[in-house]
């Protein structure tokens, strides 16, 4: 039986929108302050899309960037994963692929939260595998700043915009840039820890309603930290050891960018230096779906993630969902 | 004597930045000013060196760390 063909990471593009709102911005508009922020959260600032920009936009130009970053023009699908659609009908990604200029190719949309990308990364690599595609372009892309509740601090200070692509092409399973086997999961039964209350089929908003209707994300702060915490620990050596490694062979762990604290646990429960694990979230929050990308090409860009690190990518969302993969970085430019 | 207590004030004192002699048996998390986060941090890093799981019920911030090394303690037993 001939292996099955693995997926190759050969680009990397990310996209931020300009504006920066400051922990000080914040502020000064609501009851909270620098130093709750940053001790909380580890978040100095965000990027925030101004009004009318949709993650579509976003989402456009990351992926032009990573195939820029791939030397390519052209691929067989796309795949977009986010929290934040355009549109509740239809997806985001037939959009994305024509505007990117990417003509009819299938295009769907991958909605797992924060955990997006990696089961964008999954499913990537499947159609690959499968033969359906040659390559593919994956990209997590959101706007939080249209879901979240203008008075509510906490979630405020946390979330940003931004998006960030990885192209994948067909080739070995032992070349540099090959996704290892995922590792995926979810909990149905803490779907409510994190959550859009309103505005589904569960509680659609009508003009009767809509007084009572709740249109914003919410988050169960502390429960989600633990449940972060430890499935993203689990995931991670499971990922690991399905690629033949042992943790401490990890050179990079990039993990979904949720709250330094949680990054620090994973860190601490894996018995990793905390200086393997890249912090992003710094400079732009958490950025749900696009935070993984974003932290890959920031890292690149720092020299903390060369070619030929063993890397581990690690990631936990509403759902509940999580996951981890590994790949031996590649000789990818970020642009 | 158990060593449980002094293990437990070892924690909080690597990892949260408190002095021996700051804490004692009566206090709550909350006295000690540890917020939701850190009591989930301080749960996650006493699974890990007593290796017993706690769950959210477990502790919150009205437990003392008197009740906290009971709850450890019975987990050990049960282990």
């Amino acid at each position: 039986m001939a292996a099955a063909r693995a997926a190759v990471v050969c680009g990397l593009g990310t996209h931020l929108p300009s504006r920066v709102v400051t922990n000080a911005d914040l502020a000064g508009e609501l009851d909270t302050s620098d130093a709750w922020i940053r001790s909380r959260t580890g978040i100095g600032q965000r990027h925030l899309a101004e009004d009318g920009t949709a993650t579509s936009d976003l989402a456009v130009e990351a992926g032009r960037r990573a195939l820029k970053s791939a030397s390519t023009d052209t691929v067989d699908a796309v795949i977009v994963a986010t929290t934040t659609p355009d549109h509740t009908c239809p997806a985001t990604a037939p959009a994305v692929a024509a505007r990117t200029g990417l003509g009819t190719v299938p295009a769907f949309d991958v909605a797992a939260v924060c955990t997006g990308f990696l089961y964008g990364l999954a499913a990537g690599a499947g159609l690959i595998a499968a033969g359906t595609a040659h390559s593919v372009l994956v990209v997590g892309a959101e706007t939080y700043s249209s879901i979240l509740d203008p008075r509510d601090r906490s979630t405020r200070a946390i979330f940003g915009d931004g998006a960030g692509a990885v192209v994948l092409r067909a080739g070995d399973r032992d070349e540099p840039g090959a996704l290892g086997p995922p590792v995926l999961g979810s909990d149905g039964t803490g779907r409510a820890l994190i959550q859009v209350p309103s505005g589904g089929s569960r509680h659609p908003i009508r003009a009767e309603n809509a007084e009572r209707a709740d249109p914003y994300f919410r988050m169960a702060g502390a429960q989600v930290f633990r449940h972060a915490v430890e499935r993203m620990t689990e995931a991670t050596r499971e990922a690991v050891a399905r690629a033949g490694w042992t943790p401490e062979e990890i050179d990079v762990l990039v993990a979904h960018q949720a709250n330094v604290r949680i990054v620090n646990a994973v860190a601490d429960q894996l018995r990793l230096p905390r200086s393997r694990f890249p912090v992003h979230l710094d400079r732009v929050g958490n950025t749900a779906a696009a935070s993984i990308p974003l932290a890959l090409a920031d890292a690149v860009t720092a020299g903390a993630l060369r070619p030929g690190h063993r890397t581990a990518l690690a990631a936990f969302g509403g759902g509940l969902t999580w996951g981890a993969t590994t790949l031996t970085w590649p000789d990818v430019t970020p642009v | 004597m158990s060593d449980t207590y002094p293990r437990l004030v070892q924690l909080l004192v690597d990892n949260f930045g408190f002095e021996t002699d700051e804490v004692n048996p009566d206090d709550t998390f909350s006295a000690l000013e540890l917020d939701s986060l850190a009591l989930v941090e301080l749960t996650l890093t006493v699974q890990q060196e007593f290796g017993v799981k706690l769950s959210d019920d477990d502790l919150d911030a009205d437990s003392t760390l008197g009740q906290a090394v009971e709850v450890i303690e019975q987990k050990l037993v049960a282990a």
